[in-house]
């Protein structure tokens, strides 16, 4: 077969495709390096500076058949093994933060508050409401209630219905829609089971850490440049420490990790009046 | 002469006084006449000049000393600014308020003998729910339950779905016949356009109380840059709320429509209905017995109830609580859940106990009490039909028939 001369067009057309892969080629690992200047993870752990209180036994007297049989004990203070102090909101107080693209992306279409053993799990939840659904569920053979009161927002006193063997029951969820951010995160309650506690952060943001049991906490993809964080805890409310009045503080975000490092905290900041 | 004398001493002549030690007015001394102005001051001002009422900042639930002067004059300038005094209302850009409506609620209480009228809640209304709708008027202390606090924007008894605002309709419907078992009288005697003009001002008072939340939200808890911005204000604070007033007057699918009635003509029907209806209060699903009991004399196991207005004066230890008294103008007042067999029914019954369905449909806005009705993302925990048997139950209890 007689090879066909290629023709000025498709030589033209065919250099400028090699020019545009090469451009993109190089362009890439560029762009990515630029987005990569642009944003920096917080990260550091709490650790609670003394005895930990031995947390409370609470009163269970409402469907002792069911619930009688868990152990269920105060969380309002959680400390970790290894001292580390858990379920403290970090967040980032500044408003209007730019967001990282790629966030919207990981983060996941729900948060889920369920409800089980008799408690609210898990204790201490937080909610990008523009983008993320609340889903509430309950997996006890009880009938279990979920509400709360959001400053400005639709208040919820929802009921969920208990869960049969065997079967799938539309009514033991709920899908729930915040409208608007919260500037310290909301209580919420069961009004059949008073024991029953969590708390819910909506912001308009996904930067909201809370830490874990071995106190570290990382809030990843925050924007590059001055940032204030805020700290909060149940029990204190804005975790006030001589470095964070008001539980507050300021940091510049650099690119790639930024470590707190150990935060200690004087257990002498729980003790209740 | 004595007159002369006597003057003189009057007078205070420092020689006179100084000579007889005794019964000296040293009117000579400016001191003394300003003493005499002031006491007149006090006796008599209060005579002649109107001191017009103002709305009170609500630092309910705020610690001592925690508000600065700054914030507070800020709060109270932005409020005045948007929604005017209790005797000349404002009324904000995009809020929906009929600013007629409210002049003929707001002011004194005066009229005149061409019969128009002027200041309706403060002739009917603030004695008990205050000037500044905080339902803390000067009798509230000793009621039972409280009058109700327009600031939070939540009222118990509407045709609305859950967490959804009342209708228009619904105030004036609690207006109409009163809370029953309340110290709330009926105020059915009201012209149609007076109990249009209530409403109105109670809806006025609670847009204002909830943007002053937002307010003290932005000013004092978040300590947003001041002066404010009054558009922020309006953006964030003002229109969220008159939105959500607006909403179920403008979209159905936010109000309740029952389902059909099962039948209850003949006295088998209603047996019928009244036995499923049992069966139902005292199922896991709908959860009656907890705070009801057993019997429907309202002592069920779960006694310790407070509603939305109550539960912030609660601490976790009595000493907390204690502590938190201080903070609220009245005391903390604990929630009772209905006794049934007493026939008193606060919300009403309405026509075949279309008011009660409502309330077990959507349960009771502001209080631990919630809904069966479909949750947000499910269907409904119980059917319609299983609602009405309830209703027919409840009214069993009283020896009411729908």
């Amino acid at each position: 077969m007689k090879r066909k001369k290629l023709t000025r067009r498709e030589l033209l057309a065919a250099s400028a495709g090699m020019t545009a892969g090469l451009a993109i080629g190089f362009a890439v690992p560029h762009v990515v390096i630029a987005e990569n200047d642009r944003w920096g993870d917080l990260v550091g752990r709490l650790v609670y500076d003394g005895t930990p209180p031995e947390r409370k036994k609470l009163k269970v007297d409402k469907d002792v058949d069911c619930c009688g049989k868990f152990d269920i004990r105060d969380e309002s203070l959680m400390v970790g093994p290894d001292q580390g102090l858990a379920n403290v909101y970090v967040y980032v107080r500044t408003r209007k933060v730019p967001i990282a693209p790629e966030l919207a992306e990981s983060a996941p279409k729900q948060v889920v508050l369920d409800n089980r053993d008799c408690i609210f799990k898990p204790h201490c939840m937080a909610i990008w409401y523009p983008r993320q659904e609340y889903a509430i569920i309950n997996s006890d053979p009880i009938a279990q209630n979920v509400a709360f009161s959001p400053l400005g927002d639709t208040p919820a006193n929802i009921i969920l219905a208990p869960v049969k063997e065997g079967q799938d029951d539309p009514n033991t969820r709920a899908v729930w829609r915040f409208n608007r951010a919260q500037i310290v995160p909301v209580p919420i309650a069961c009004n059949y089971h008073p024991w029953e506690s969590a708390f819910v952060l909506p912001r308009d943001n996904p930067y909201v850490a809370i830490s874990g049991l071995d106190g570290t906490f990382r809030m990843a993809r925050l924007p590059v440049g001055k940032l204030e964080f805020q700290v909060w805890q149940e029990r204190v409310g804005y975790l006030d420490l001589p470095q964070w009045p008001k539980g507050r503080f300021e940091l510049a975000i650099q690119p790639g990790v930024n470590d707190l490092g150990t935060i200690r905290v004087p257990a002498a900041r729980f003790e209740r009046k | 002469m004595r007159w002369v004398a006597a003057i003189r001493m009057a007078w205070g002549d420092p020689a006179a006084c100084s000579a007889r030690r005794t019964g000296c007015w040293p009117l000579h001394r400016p001191a003394y006449w300003a003493g005499l102005v002031a006491i007149a001051f006090v006796l008599f001002s209060g005579c002649v000049a109107y001191q017009p009422p103002q709305f009170e900042l609500n630092l309910e639930g705020r610690p001592k000393g925690s508000v600065s002067r700054e914030q507070a004059d800020a709060v109270a300038q932005m409020l005045q600014r948007l929604f005017g005094t209790p005797d000349e209302p404002r009324v904000p850009e995009g809020s929906g308020l009929d600013l007629e409506l409210l002049a003929m609620a707001a002011g004194p209480p005066t009229g005149d003998p061409q019969g128009s009228v002027r200041g309706l809640f403060r002739r009917h209304c603030a004695t008990c729910h205050g000037i500044s709708g905080d339902g803390a008027g000067p009798t509230a202390l000793v009621l039972d339950p409280y009058p109700r606090d327009f600031r939070r924007g939540i009222f118990k008894y509407t045709s609305t779905k859950a967490g959804i605002k009342p209708l228009k309709s619904d105030l004036r419907r609690t207006l109409i016949r009163g809370v029953p078992g309340t110290a709330m009288p009926s105020f059915a005697q009201l012209a149609p356009r007076e109990l249009d003009a209530l409403v109105e001002y109670v809806k006025y008072l609670s847009i204002r109380g909830e943007t002053e939340l937002y307010l003290f939200e932005q000013v004092v808890d978040e300590e947003i840059r001041l002066p404010l911005d009054k558009q922020m204000v309006l953006d964030e604070g003002v229109l969220p709320v008159a939105r959500a007033w607006e909403a179920p007057e403008e979209h159905p699918q936010l109000r309740i429509v029952p389902g059909a009635r099962p039948p209850i003509d003949t006295p088998a029907q209603l047996a019928a209905s009244i036995a499923k209806g049992r069966a139902l209060y005292a199922s896991k699903e709908a959860q009656c017995v907890k705070c009801h009991g057993p019997n429907g004399d309202g002592k069920g196991e779960e006694q310790e109830l407070y509603d939305d207005w109550n539960k912030p004066k609660r601490g976790v230890t009595p000493e907390q609580t204690a502590e938190l008294a201080r903070r609220f103008k009245l005391p903390l007042q604990r929630l009772r859940p209905r006794d049934f067999r007493q026939g008193t029914f606060r919300g009403g019954i309405g026509p075949e106990g279309r008011d009660l369905y409502n309330r077990i449909y959507a349960g009771i806005k502001g209080t631990p009490m919630p809904g069966v009705g479909p949750n947000p993302g499910a269907e409904a925990v119980i059917s319609p039909e299983d609602i009405w048997h309830i209703v027919d139950y409840v009214l069993s209890l009283s020896r009411r028939n729908p």
